[in-house]
């Protein structure tokens, strides 16, 4: 048996199929974000056009027949509902061609997951960085299995922040990329950094960041601002690392694709043994892959899977019951 | 000098120095942080928390005096007794007296615009009957309702419902704003993130 998943809750359709946890296939086709951001409509035409053939890419490299799949995991959020709505209806289409169950998926939970088990890792801590979200989670027990928000930002997520910051400072924004290649050869300056317990915000360490580049060189504003929201989700997670006692540490999402947070992370958790799992930046951008992982696990749990409500913007990662191991 | 605790930002010792019976916090270096980065916060840190606790004392909040700021090491004066969560059982009469003293003193420390950060039986400390406050190191000087009303909802976590009854009777007549707090304590409690976070730690 196989299932694929379908990821489509921002600029990227991905489409994976995946069999007994193992990833076959994982295609993926993105939206370019332009200096304004992303258009709502256009967003949903880019995704439309591409949807059929990337879904045949992803069976077709699989090596499987259609009739191998059992079921179709598709992403039910949080994102962006002109994103969300393509993604379904093509998971939706494909289900009732194919006469199998349609599987939802929180977005978030399928970041967490995917890092979790290609790394082996039986309940770590994750730190879930990403453009939207900036999370440090963990799995527990009580009252019922879900995964609990042990910090978050009050604000923006980090990606958003660095790209935000990218625009103003007219970078080209390419999801924080942009931001840790301008940081070159920079010093340090000051910027506020702000945790509280496991928590923390980026907003004003942006705008305090745009109005340094007046008076300061770009490379020295990029490597402090980088330095500091690094160093904040580092310390927050610390923080969470030493209240759940964990010795496992997976960093997922968009930003885990940064070299430097993998680096710093790696220091964070030496000095208290604690393993940290990583991902290729594949699988830690959005992707099909994630979600078919998912989808598979929750399948095989054959909890009833509630319909109404297909997809939900604010999904809240939080709110999943989970039904699986 | 012995280590007396750890926690995530600091080391905690407690010895004699020129004959003063004190106790050392000392923050620790991070080295998943750049130098300057680690040392600038290490040591606004360690003046903050110095500061605060001045202010509180001078708010009438019983609190280890400040000895001395070192680089990143705070000497505080070092107070018999041990913390509450480490009291084991006392009787009911004791106990009433101290979620009083407790409630009293975070009435001060709100009364002069601080909000404390950590307030857990694990920073309350008895000796002799006298209670006190220790672990300025997340405190703040905020006129911020919803930081106040998370003093009182950490407070609300670690207890016993008697217990927290108690504490919050005392803290309301000792302090004169305490109705908006109280009531944001409730709506923070209403908001599902906060449920969740209660059940898991
Ligand atoms: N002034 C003091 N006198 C006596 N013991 C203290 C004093 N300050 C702290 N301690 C002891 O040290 C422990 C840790 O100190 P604390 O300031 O709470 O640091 P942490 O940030 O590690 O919680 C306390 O639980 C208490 O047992
Ligand atoms: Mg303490």
């Amino acid at each position: 048996m196989a299932i694929i998943g379908i990821e489509c809750s921002a600029h990227t359709f991905g489409v994976g199929v995946v069999k007994n946890g193992k990833i076959l296939s994982n295609e993926r086709r993105m939206y370019k974000i332009s200096d304004k951001g992303m258009i709502p409509s256009k967003l949903a035409d880019f995704h439309s056009e591409g949807a059929g053939t990337t879904i045949a890419a992803a069976i077709k490299n699989a090596g499987i027949s259609t009739e191998e799949i059992e079921a179709v995991g598709y992403t039910k959020g949080p994102g962006l509902g002109a994103s969300l709505r393509i993604g379904y209806l093509s998971a939706y289409t494909l289900s009732r061609k194919l006469g199998v169950p349609l599987i939802p998926v929180n977005h978030g939970i399928a970041h967490i997951e995917i890092a979790k088990r290609l790394n082996a890792m039986k309940n770590p801590v994750a730190l879930y960085v990403s453009g939207g979200n900036s999370q440090i989670l963990r799995m527990v027990e009580e009252p019922d299995r879900h995964y609990n928000i042990y910090g978050e930002t009050y604000d923006i997520g980090v990606g958003n922040m660095l790209d935000s910051f990218a625009r103003g400072a007219g970078l080209n924004p390419a999801w924080g990329s942009s931001v840790a290649k301008a940081a070159a050869g920079g010093r340090y300056i000051q910027l506020p950094y702000t945790v509280k317990g496991m928590d923390f915000t980026f907003t004003g360490l942006m705008t305090n960041a745009l109005a340094k580049l007046k008076s300061e060189q770009l490379n020295d504003v990029c490597y402090s601002l980088q330095e500091t929201a690094f160093s904040m989700l580092c310390e927050a997670t610390e923080r969470a690392l030493l209240l759940t006692g964990s010795r496992e540490l997976v960093l997922c999402g968009g930003v885990a694709q940064s070299a430097r947070l993998k680096e710093m992370a790696d220091a964070m958790a030496k000095p208290h043994n604690v393993k940290v799992g990583t991902l290729s930046d594949e699988y830690n951008a959005d992707n099909g892959a994630m979600i078919g992982i998912v989808a598979e696990r929750i399948f095989l749990s054959k909890s009833k899977i509630e319909t109404g409500h297909e997809i939900d913007q604010r999904y809240r990662l939080d709110s999943v019951k989970v039904t699986w191991r | 000098m012995k280590k007396i605790s750890e926690g995530a930002e600091s080391i905690v010792y407690e010895g004699t120095v020129a004959g003063i019976r004190c106790v050392i916090k000392s923050r620790i270096q991070k080295l998943y942080r750049i130098d300057e980065l680690d040392q600038r916060i290490r040591s606004t840190r360690t003046k903050n928390e110095a500061r605060i606790i001045s202010s509180a004392s001078k708010a009438g909040v019983n609190t280890p005096r400040v000895l001395l700021i070192d680089g990143f090491d705070l000497y505080t004066e070092r107070i018999g007794g041990t913390t509450l969560n480490k009291m084991g059982r006392i009787g009911t009469n004791e106990r009433q007296k101290i979620m009083q003293g407790a409630g009293k003193n975070l009435a001060l420390l709100h009364s002069s615009d601080i909000a404390h950060g950590d307030y857990t039986p694990a920073n309350i400390m008895v000796d002799s009957g006298t209670v006190y406050v220790i672990d300025f190191g997340l405190a703040e000087q905020t006129k911020s309702v919803e930081e106040k009303a998370i003093d009182l909802l950490l407070m609300k976590r670690s207890v016993e419902k008697s217990d927290y009854k108690t504490f919050e009777s005392a803290y309301v007549h000792a302090s004169s704003k305490s109705n908006a707090i109280v009531s944001r304590l409730h709506e923070v409690e209403m908001r599902g993130r906060y449920q969740t976070r209660t059940l898991a730690v």
